[in-house]
């Protein structure tokens, strides 16, 4: 049979977002695949050479749409290595708060969009009924949805409202029932299994040189998660285990992510307990005055207190819901960064689909490519 | 919708049977604007289906150049408005949260299809860089007429904070036609409904 | 392993084509090299120190020069290490990474993209991002972005 190249993308239920999966098929087996990117495209690391360091952090809730806390604290831990500032530890303890509860968030977005995507309705409606409660937090606290610029350089913009930790607990009960539910949901339904057991596979070492990071690389039995082996923030301070599954296929995915998730509740959890304990500031003292909290002085004013500011380069892993994201960035003395480079767990993940989707048929690419769980925007940034 | 707003005066007594409202019109009138089917919206939908069938049917009897059908179709298609299942950026996640278990969109007849050739409405939910405008111009030709299209968030209405980057399209009114602008970055779900609903009325009143 | 080590391990191997391994904050060290050797350089991060991963490669535009760093991380030390290398900004050519650690595929294109880095030997070295036949790469300093309006003024007076 004859084979042909068909373009999955840039508008195709199957991508969640902006980008073309170019399939070579001969009938209904898939025989190579080329993404084709750059559809969301913004310029991001440009812009950001044309802005201030608190500036910027309006970018990285946009860059990673449904993770943006967790980039947010990305920018932010390089950032501060570059400009020589420590933040309190109520700010750190705040921040991982933060994104462990955007880990949950990003994780049900992503279960509502996959399981959608092979064939049941339900637990779209159920996972995004969820997920505003957790948003709902999030708004309480930052005032956003989406879009939060709430994480500053040297801290945070505002404390915990009183009796958010309450609200918050109560959340991470209600999540810790319901996640019992989506599993009631998936894993007993036959559809389920038919669709997922032993598709994508990608074993360790492959992954491995591949590139592949997050919960794909830990569906396939390795221990990796940066949090553990590299610990930014505190981290150190925080007990919970890393969630492996030794199938290496769509359905390890899920698992990892179900785990994921219940360990986010556990880590939150602490965090809540240590901010209950500990009141005090959440924004560094001796901060530099051009930086000044909460709000940046802008334009010439800012440059002529930066003069003579030291220079500095810094550098972060910080391990997002996708995988692992990376930030380099490079202080130059001057009012804006000289350049930010940042790695996008993302893309990476969809390259390797070289590696994982050629074999099976085309039917099976939806579950396989929604088990990656793409974020376009940081993709292509 | 048609449960809670007020009857007005036009409208004969349940008794007297829909269908004799519009059976005792005289055709000349139901074509003018203002006048004629706006009134089917306070139906029952049981009481409904008989009146459009009758009335359609007494229509299309009477009318050649199909001129008079058009108040029907205002009507059904400003109530079923089917967006193109399409997430550009960003505001595609609040998009989606509209369809979700809060907002509920689809009780305004809003159903996202996969295919453009069964929308009638393109929401640009994001960022439009000019590598995806000819795609967008595409997708946007391929729909039937008649069409419209809503600006979602400060990107598709004027570029919003990438304006300044050098491949992103600063507002996709430069390249198709839009109807609705909503602002907002990303505009939360209920002013995604505010601007369908205002869609809605535009249609109303502008007509197809 | 220190960072002095690694710098002994690596010039008593490499010799003139190691410029020099400084200290870095939160990584093992940034190890400056020649363009040259960066094939042979690569092998021995990966076969003989361990560094399996390769997570980033990027590049940086300083005006007079152009610098390429990839950082590498190690499982078993746990740690990152960043290799960097000037490049002349007339040629900048260097030996692409692909054949050692495939994930630098969409690294490397990304490089060429925005920063017009010339990676030789890469499978498929085209645009990522821009579309093909964009003539410039973004992420230049010569690059200056612009208000959109003088963008359109640009476009309707070609
Ligand atoms: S308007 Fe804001 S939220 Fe919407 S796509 Fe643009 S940047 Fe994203």
């Amino acid at each position: 049979m004859s084979e042909m190249w068909v373009n999955m993308g840039p508008q195709h239920p199957m991508t969640h977002g902006l980008w073309n999966l170019r399939v070579r098929i001969e009938g209904e087996v898939i025989k190579d695949v080329e993404p084709e990117m750059g559809y969301l495209h913004r310029g991001i690391e440009k812009i950001s050479e044309d802005r201030h360091y608190n500036e910027i952090i309006t970018l990285m809730d946009r860059t990673c749409y449904v993770a943006g806390l967790a980039w947010e604290q990305l920018f932010i831990v390089a950032a501060e290595q570059a400009l020589h500032i420590t933040p309190p530890e109520r700010a750190e303890y705040i921040r991982v708060l933060s994104a462990e509860f955007q880990r949950i968030a990003s994780h049900i977005m992503w279960y509502a969009a996959f399981v959608q995507d092979i064939g049941l309705m339900t637990p779209f409606l159920y996972g995004m009924r969820d997920r505003d409660l957790i948003l709902d937090l999030f708004q309480s606290y930052t005032g956003g949805r989406l879009t939060y610029e709430y994480m500053r350089v040297g801290g945070v913009r505002n404390d915990l409202p009183l009796g958010l930790t309450d609200r918050c607990r109560k959340v991470c009960d209600w999540l810790m029932d319901r996640f019992v539910e989506y599993d009631r949901l998936c894993l007993s339904s036959t559809p389920f299994h038919e669709r997922c057991d032993g598709l994508g596979v990608l074993e360790a070492p492959e992954a491995i040189a591949y590139g592949v990071t997050g919960p794909m690389l830990r569906s396939a039995g390795s221990r990796r998660d940066l949090r553990k082996d590299r610990p930014y923030s505190v981290y150190d301070k925080l007990q919970f285990d890393v969630a492996t599954a030794t199938t290496a296929d769509v359905t390890g995915r899920y698992l990892v992510r179900m785990e994921e998730m219940r360990q986010a509740v556990r880590i939150i959890r602490q965090c809540l307990d240590w901010l209950d304990d500990h009141p005090g500031p959440v924004m560094a003292a001796q901060l530099p005055r051009w930086l000044g909290a909460p709000y940046a002085p802008v334009g010439n004013e800012a440059y002529l207190l930066k003069r003579n500011y030291p220079t500095g380069v810094g550098f972060s892993m910080v391990e997002e819901p996708h995988g692992e994201a990376g930030a380099y960035i490079v202080n130059d003395g001057g009012e804006h960064p000289y350049r930010v480079k940042f790695r996008s767990p993302v893309l990476i993940n969809i390259w390797a689909s070289k590696r994982y989707l050629p074999g099976y048929r085309v039917a099976d690419i939806p579950p396989i490519m929604g088990s990656v769980d793409v974020c376009v925007g940081e993709c292509d940034r | 919708m048609s449960g809670q707003t007020p009857l007005p005066a036009k409208v004969p007594p349940a008794s007297a049977g829909p269908s004799a409202a519009i059976a005792d019109m005289p055709l000349e009138v139901i074509g003018q604007p203002g006048v004629p089917f706006v009134e089917i919206e306070t139906l029952r939908a049981r009481e409904f289906i008989p009146a459009a069938k009758e009335a359609l049917t007494s229509l299309l009897k009477e009318q050649a150049n199909g001129k008079l059908i058009r108040p029907v179709f205002n009507w059904a298609g400003r109530n079923s408005l089917f967006p193109l299942h399409w997430g550009l950026a960003c505001c595609a996640i609040e998009f989606a949260a509209a369809f979700g278990a809060r907002w509920d969109a689809e009780r305004f007849g809003v159903v996202p299809r996969s295919s453009p050739r069964q929308c009638d409405l393109l929401i640009v939910n994001g960022t439009v860089t000019w590598k995806v405008a000819h795609k967008l111009i595409a997708l946007y030709e391929q729909m039937p007429e008649p069409k419209w299209a809503i600006a979602m968030g400060n990107c598709a209405t004027g570029g919003g904070p990438f304006r300044t980057a050098y491949s992103v399209v600063p507002g996709v009114d430069k390249l198709i036609p839009v109807d609705v602008y909503i602002a907002g970055c990303p505009p939360r779900p209920e002013n995604l409904l505010d601007g369908i609903l205002r869609l809605e009325q535009l249609i109303k009143e502008r007509g197809a | 392993m220190k960072t002095n080590e690694l710098a002994a391990r690596l010039t008593s191997k490499f010799g003139e084509g190691i410029l020099g391994v400084d200290e870095f904050p939160g990584l093992l060290g940034r190890v400056r090299f020649d363009a040259a050797i960066a094939s042979k350089l690569f092998h021995t991060f990966r076969d003989d120190l361990g560094f399996a991963h390769l997570t980033m490669v990027g590049a940086i535009d300083w005006i007079d020069h152009r610098e390429v760093f990839y950082t590498l991380w190690s499982d078993a030390d746990r740690v990152y290490v960043m290799l960097s290398a000037n490049l002349p900004s007339d040629a900048p050519t260097i030996a692409s990474a692909v054949p050692v650690w495939p994930s630098a595929n969409a690294h490397e294109r990304e490089a060429w993209d925005l920063v017009g880095i010339r990676f030789e030997g890469h499978p498929d070295l085209r645009r990522i991002f821009m579309p093909e036949g964009y003539a410039y790469h973004p992420l230049l300093r010569s690059f200056k972005i612009h208000e959109p309006e003088d963008l359109e003024v640009k476009v309707r007076s070609e």
